[in-house]
């Protein structure tokens, strides 16, 4: 089709020749990269607080264990102040605990460690401090009182403290590791996570935007007047195509340059990691998780028929508005249907096999965005994926031959905004 | 050459509650300049949006150059201008013109040679400025009025329809929108235009049809149309003072069936039987300085007011441009 070329190009050329798009295009993987590397490099300088031994510790466990949680703390913090342990009787706990709680408030200590009866029958222990909800603090205390208690308790069993201490210095760091279909997936557990999660991200995000964009186009032009002039050449349905398919393009054109860079920044991880001061392990450590080339297939049909898909409802709410202020009213069912969409991802993220989880992901305005976030995290059957893709096609047609028909009578209507009952009306008599 | 540039046969057109055009029947001939008049809201627009195919009619059938209007590649040999004008706003005028132009089918590099000298014959490119390379928006009303005729000639059209062209152009403009319509004409192609102003149609129309209410009242060609109401009007054109006994004059309705006043000039319908001899005497008997007194055929504007009725001017629907 000649005509839906022309105005394919049109839509295309202007929209690539805008600042905005050359900023977005280009400033895009920067943030992206930002978002991955600041997190890494922030954890690697997250320790827990230099300041970690600088507490009073109330000992009314009638045992040495104050002092050895205090000698714990010391060898972790060394250059802060040595812990305060005051032996105390059961009864004098609360009177202890006040005076504990005014030197936090006078800043004379960072916290107070509560140890008693029900530390050393191994139920509890209480902390209370200024870094109280600092986990990985409370973490690193809970570690030590489990540490110190264990050595006490093997050294009454009669054993060595030189050997308690090389039996109780356990130190374990999990390497986790994916298990699909095809069997190992190598370590990219939370590498799949994050990229499931990218590109479901990057689709809302495409989808938002361009959907919008599709929708002030059209309005622009039935605001402007040209609507008329062109109708007069091409098709009301051919135009719709023309645009739609214009818009998709630089969306994806802008994807493609993105994940270009994307991976150039990758090739250049090593150095870029210690600009920002992350050690070169956690650079080696950044993975991007393979793709086979059917499943490549799968997530960009599955782009492409989302996209579709919003883009046509957009474009029909585009033709039934004439004005800025009626807007935002009428794209909100459209909008509802994709934020729906994106709320969602995090319970399902949580459990990808779940109702919820198979339900959106077989529905046609949620698929797009949560087959591609399950696949990447647990495997799916294929033929869930065909039959998702299919639901989606459907949804796709359905879409574009209701709104080509809103489009076709909306482009011409200047005034108020249609009713439900009217719409309906111009889907009967388009 | 022998099939009419326009025939529309027993077309039909409701929207929901009134019928927009009711059951109408045109024959617009080629090579001619055609005049579709009425009041607003009489189905000038729709009946125009139905010959593009904007619009699709409930019942009859529309052939645009001796082809289907559906047909594809008809559009193609049609240039419009809507009566609500308007461009994209942030776009380069050239590459507005190329959009419009590659639509209708025009290469660009055919599109870019005519959109020259289209700009420079309308004198959006001088030597201080090209306003071919400016947006839209940049543009004066009266630049963008021109981009725009530029626009629907740009692929050189058989068939140019241009509703209400004049509304809203200065004189000057409409002085060079009157020049292009006789141009168009002498290259033999045919120019459809939708007016409310009747001076302006007769003196540019071969023929015209007069529509009221979505039907056709009345059409043809000028000279017949005015031929069938025979000589029984007379222009009048008075000097002087004497306006009180001229007004007594004209309200003799033996001589005078009627009479549109316009101050210094009158066009009167005599009354039947009345004598044109005895109506100069009474009048140069007021004392008025008669500076023209003609038997003419009815003007177009009285024709309109005879047959659409005189409402329709009350509520300024009609006037002379």
């Amino acid at each position: 089709m000649g005509k839906v070329f022309v105005v394919f190009k049109r839509e295309f050329l202007e929209r690539v020749r805008s600042r905005w798009f050359l900023f977005t295009t280009i400033l895009g993987p920067v943030f992206m990269g930002l978002v991955t590397v600041l997190p890494i490099a922030i954890a690697a300088k997250t320790k827990s607080s230099q300041q970690l031994s600088n507490v009073v510790i109330i000992d009314a466990t009638s045992t040495d264990l104050g002092s050895r949680v205090s000698r714990a703390l010391t060898s972790t913090t060394p250059n802060a102040p040595v812990p305060r342990v005051r032996v105390v009787k059961a009864e004098e706990v609360p009177a202890e605990e006040q005076r504990a709680t005014q030197e936090v408030v006078a800043n004379q200590a960072l916290g107070y460690l509560v140890l008693d009866a029900n530390t050393t029958a191994g139920k509890d222990l209480r902390y209370a401090g200024r870094n109280a909800t600092a986990l990985i603090d409370v973490e690193s205390i809970e570690r030590m009182v489990r540490q110190s208690l264990l050595s006490q308790r093997l050294e009454h069993e009669g054993i060595d403290p030189g050997r308690v201490a090389s039996l109780t210095n356990v130190r374990l760091d999990t390497k986790t590791e994916k298990i699909t279909d095809r069997g190992r997936e190598g370590t990219g557990g939370l590498a799949s996570f994050f990229f499931g999660y990218g590109i479901a991200f990057v689709l809302y995000i495409m989808i938002a935007i361009y959907g919008q964009s599709i929708l002030r186009g059209v309005l622009e032009e039935k605001t402007s007047r040209v609507a008329e002039v062109v109708i007069s050449s091409v098709k009301p349905d051919a135009l719709l195509a023309g645009k739609i398919l214009g818009a998709g393009t630089v969306a994806l054109t802008q994807v493609t340059a993105w994940l270009g860079m994307s991976f150039l920044m990758y090739q250049a991880r090593g150095p870029l990691f210690q600009l920002f001061g992350a050690a070169p392990t956690a650079a080696a450590a950044l993975k991007i998780p393979t793709v086979a080339p059917l499943v490549g297939l799968a997530l960009f049909l599955f782009f492409v028929l989302g996209f579709l898909l919003y883009a046509a409802l957009f474009g029909a709410v585009g033709s039934m508005v004439s004005n800025q202020e009626d807007v935002q009213q009428a794209a909100t069912p459209v909008m509802l249907l994709l934020v729906a969409s994106f709320i969602f991802m995090q319970p399902i993220l949580l459990n990808p096999s779940g109702t919820l989880a198979k339900t959106m992901s077989w529905l046609p305005f949620s698929a797009p965005l949560m087959m591609p976030l399950r696949m990447a995290i647990i495997a799916i059957k294929w033929y869930e994926i065909v039959g998702a893709l299919l639901s989606v096609a459907i949804g796709c047609w359905l879409a574009i031959w209701v709104s080509a028909r809103i489009y076709r009578v909306g482009l011409l209507m200047y005034g108020k905004r249609p009713s439900f009952r009217e719409l309906a009306r111009w889907i009967r008599m388009a | 050459m022998s099939d009419p540039a326009v025939r529309i046969s027993n077309v039909t057109k409701r929207f929901a509650e009134t019928v927009a055009v009711n059951d109408l029947s045109l024959v617009i001939p080629r090579g001619s300049v055609y005049g579709l008049l009425g009041p607003n809201g009489a189905g000038k627009t729709t009946t125009i949006r139905m010959m593009l195919d904007i619009i699709v009619p409930d019942t009859g059938s529309i052939s645009i150059l001796g082809r289907p209007h559906l047909e594809a590649g008809v559009s193609s040999r049609v240039g419009y201008l809507p009566e609500e004008r308007g461009l994209y706003k942030k776009m380069q005028v050239r590459r507005v013109l190329r959009f419009l132009a590659e639509l209708k089918g025009v290469t660009a590099k055919d599109a870019d040679r005519r959109i020259n000298s289209w700009l420079e014959r309308l004198g959006l490119v001088t030597s201080e400025k090209d306003w071919g390379n400016a947006k839209v928006d940049e543009l004066s009303r009266g630049m963008q009025q021109k981009v725009q005729f530029i626009g629907t000639l740009l692929h050189e059209p058989e068939l140019v329809i241009l509703d209400e062209p004049f509304s809203g152009l200065d004189p000057i403009n409409a002085q060079a929108l009157k020049d292009t319509v006789v141009e168009l004409k002498n290259e033999g192609k045919t120019v459809i235009f939708s007016t409310h102003l009747m001076d302006n149609a007769e003196r540019l129309c071969d023929s015209v049809c007069i529509i009221a209410h979505g039907r056709k009242v009345l059409d043809g060609e000028v000279t017949a149309v005015k031929e069938q109401r025979g000589s029984r009007n007379i222009a009048l054109a008075v000097d002087g003072p004497a306006r009180d006994g001229l007004l007594t004059v004209l309200q003799d309705r033996r001589l005078v069936a009627r009479a549109d006043d316009q101050n210094r000039f009158f066009e009167i319908e005599l009354a039947n039987g009345a004598d044109p001899q005895e109506l100069l005497k009474q009048v140069v008997a007021t004392g008025a300085r008669v500076r023209r007194f003609e038997l003419i055929s009815p003007s177009l504007h009285q024709i309109f007011l005879d047959r659409v009725g005189a409402t329709g001017v009350e509520e300024g629907m009609s006037g002379h441009g």
